[in-house]
């Protein structure tokens, strides 16, 4: 548990660092997300603070890596989950701290120099190639096809519903909807505007095929890679019962996005220079897009578009909160944000919350976040203790690297109800008598602690 | 044919699609039959809503210079070609515009050489 919590958060660090190195290409005539032309962009002292901030983003990571090690350590393991969100902010801030600093500078040396860009956006459009839109592209039946395959998990359970027990049907249907991301994204990157610097409208046509054929092939392979990620998590939740084949999955994922979005855009760089050459050198149609961003979000009243490309286009979209509409969507995902900021902290919460187990008259109580349970007498068939937990997997509830609590699915046991401390190697059983659950594990922080609770329980039966 | 438009510019999109068509066609860059980009195609290679690019094109259909056929989509009609160039409209349109110039302090002789240069700019 510990390691795969362990690979999470190298995964998290290592995303957060490769987005940091990829932001320091210069690509749309940005770097550090600051308008520079490509000939300014190769100036020494550029170079110079683009290489400091490589070297702030590999030191961040690494500063990362290494307390987060600190989790193996006794006093730092428990509390792992707690001390891992703390990690992941700051590692989030780091990153953020580094960029925003790197961004001055380069804004610093801009002014010093006298850099400065055209604030007029200008959208220029070869007339004979919107007409070819969307005629190049790569096959959208790929994407449609992923999108079918995707559901082989939720059919999987529709023919062997025995597994329902342990993997609500519901879950399996998670994949088909995120399925449906690379396909808005595939019709996304069919349509995208592509640059038309030249006046012959031939090499301006042959340039935006090229570039429609590399973005949809980019969508395509991106839905390849969730795909597989979502196979690949199945199995390793039907079958292998593994966190870490979990992690490996998740890992596989965003190694191979990262590798998609690298490949599309240094295709499409070269793409451009290739048909535009010394235009596009030049800067092509280079506007200062600072003008249009507003606490690091797109703000463009003029613009009717509601989700625009990041300042990387290929880093993802945006929403335009000068519009009204993205004003809403942003204000709705803020709140959405909020709510799985405190679900997050509820789950915390549970995690540190010590259980209560008290006998009450004819009833047990057993107080635990958010799965709090009530027994009674005459629903307990017989109690026993057992020194290890078999294999299973957590339906509906919370599994740390201390505490397993809530709903869980347990070969030779069935459905039962969990509150254990997990590096307490004594367990007391209790047999209900129907079988939804159809037992109830619980013990203490210690062996001696477990058996005066065992015989706590018995006595109240007893009685 | 190569439309510029301005994103941050206080004249409408609509319009600027719609002037710059009347460019084109007044220069010769689109022919009477040429066909346009549907208003979907054109409105996500600008990046913005298609009512927009609809909204350019009803007014090109309305004065005539674009027909719209449903099966074959937009394209540039010879009746904008055809009619009273000097209509009362023109005459209007040509007299504010001097008398603005007029106004900003310009004389006959310099808004006479501007606009032979203009028009030396569309009959080039």
């Amino acid at each position: 548990m510990l390691q795969s919590l362990l690979l999470i958060l190298w995964l998290v660090f290592g995303i957060m660092a490769v987005s940091g190195l990829f932001y320091k290409n210069h690509y749309d005539n940005q770097v550090l997300g600051v308008t520079l032309s490509p000939e300014h962009a190769q100036f020494p002292e550029v170079e110079e603070i683009v290489k400091r901030f490589q070297k702030a983003c590999y030191a961040v990571l690494l500063l990362s890596i290494g307390l987060s090690l600190l989790m193996l350590v006794q006093m730092f393991g428990a509390y792992a989950e707690f001390y891992m969100v703390v990690l992941v902010m700051v590692n989030f801030f780091a990153n953020w701290f580094i960029i925003h600093r790197y961004q001055q500078k380069l804004l610093a040396l801009k002014k010093e120099k006298a850099w400065t860009y055209p604030r007029k956006r200008v959208v220029a459009v070869d007339l004979n190639v919107a007409k070819e839109k969307g005629r190049s592209s790569f096959s959208a039946v790929w994407s449609w096809l992923f999108l079918g395959l995707s559901f082989g998990p939720a059919v999987f359970l529709m023919l062997y519903p025995e597994s329902q027990a342990f993997y609500p049907i519901g879950f399996s249907l998670i994949g088909p909807l995120c399925q449906l991301g690379p396909i808005y994204l595939y019709y996304q990157m069919r349509t995208r505007h592509t640059p038309a610097l030249s006046d012959n409208t031939e090499i301006n046509k042959a340039c935006a095929r090229t570039e429609e054929r590399v973005n949809t092939m980019a969508a395509t392979l991106s839905a390849l890679a969730l795909l597989t990620f979502w196979i690949l998590l199945n199995i390793s939740i039907v079958y292998l019962k593994n966190g870490l084949a979990v992690a490996l999955a998740a890992f596989i994922l965003v190694v191979a996005l990262l590798i998609i979005a690298n490949w599309q855009q240094g295709k499409i760089r070269a793409v451009e220079n290739r048909f535009f050459g010394a235009i596009s050198a030049g800067g092509g149609d280079i506007f200062e897009t600072g003008s249009t961003w507003k606490w690091g979000c797109y703000y463009n009243p003029s613009d009717y578009r509601i989700i625009v490309p990041k300042r990387m286009a290929s880093m993802g979209w945006t929403l335009n909160i000068g519009r009204p509409a993205g004003k809403a969507i942003g204000l709705g995902m803020l709140v959405s944000l909020l709510v799985l900021t405190g679900i997050i902290g509820a789950v915390l919460y549970g995690g540190s919350k010590d259980y209560r187990i008290t006998a009450n008259g004819p009833a047990i109580m057993i107080d635990a976040a958010m799965y709090d349970l009530t027994l009674e007498k005459d629903q307990v068939v017989s109690v026993s203790t057992i020194d290890d937990i078999p294999a299973g997997i957590r339906t509906n509830g919370y599994g740390g690297v201390n505490k397993s609590f809530g709903h869980f699915a347990i070969d030779g046991y069935g459905k039962c109800m969990l509150y254990v401390y997990n590096q307490v190697d004594k367990y007391i059983v209790l047999q209900l008598a129907g079988n939804d659950p159809g037992y109830v594990i619980v013990n203490d922080k210690s062996p001696e602690k477990t058996e005066q609770l065992y015989q706590t329980i018995r006595q109240w039966l007893d009685e | 044919m190569i439309l510029k438009i301005d994103m941050t510019s206080d004249i409408p999109i609509y319009q600027q699609i719609r002037n710059q068509i009347v460019f084109g066609v007044a220069k010769g860059n689109i022919k009477a039959g040429d066909s346009l980009p549907t208003v979907r195609q054109l409105a996500n290679d600008i990046g913005v809503n298609p009512m927009t690019v609809n909204k350019a094109y009803a007014l090109l259909k309305e004065e005539g210079i674009i027909l719209i056929d449903r099966r074959h989509g937009a394209k540039i009609s010879n009746l904008g070609m055809k009619g009273n160039a000097f209509d009362p409209d023109f005459d209007q349109r040509a007299e504010l515009l001097i008398a603005e110039a007029r106004m900003k302090g310009a004389s006959r002789q310099d808004v006479k050489m501007h606009i032979l240069n203009l028009i030396d700019s569309v009959y080039e």
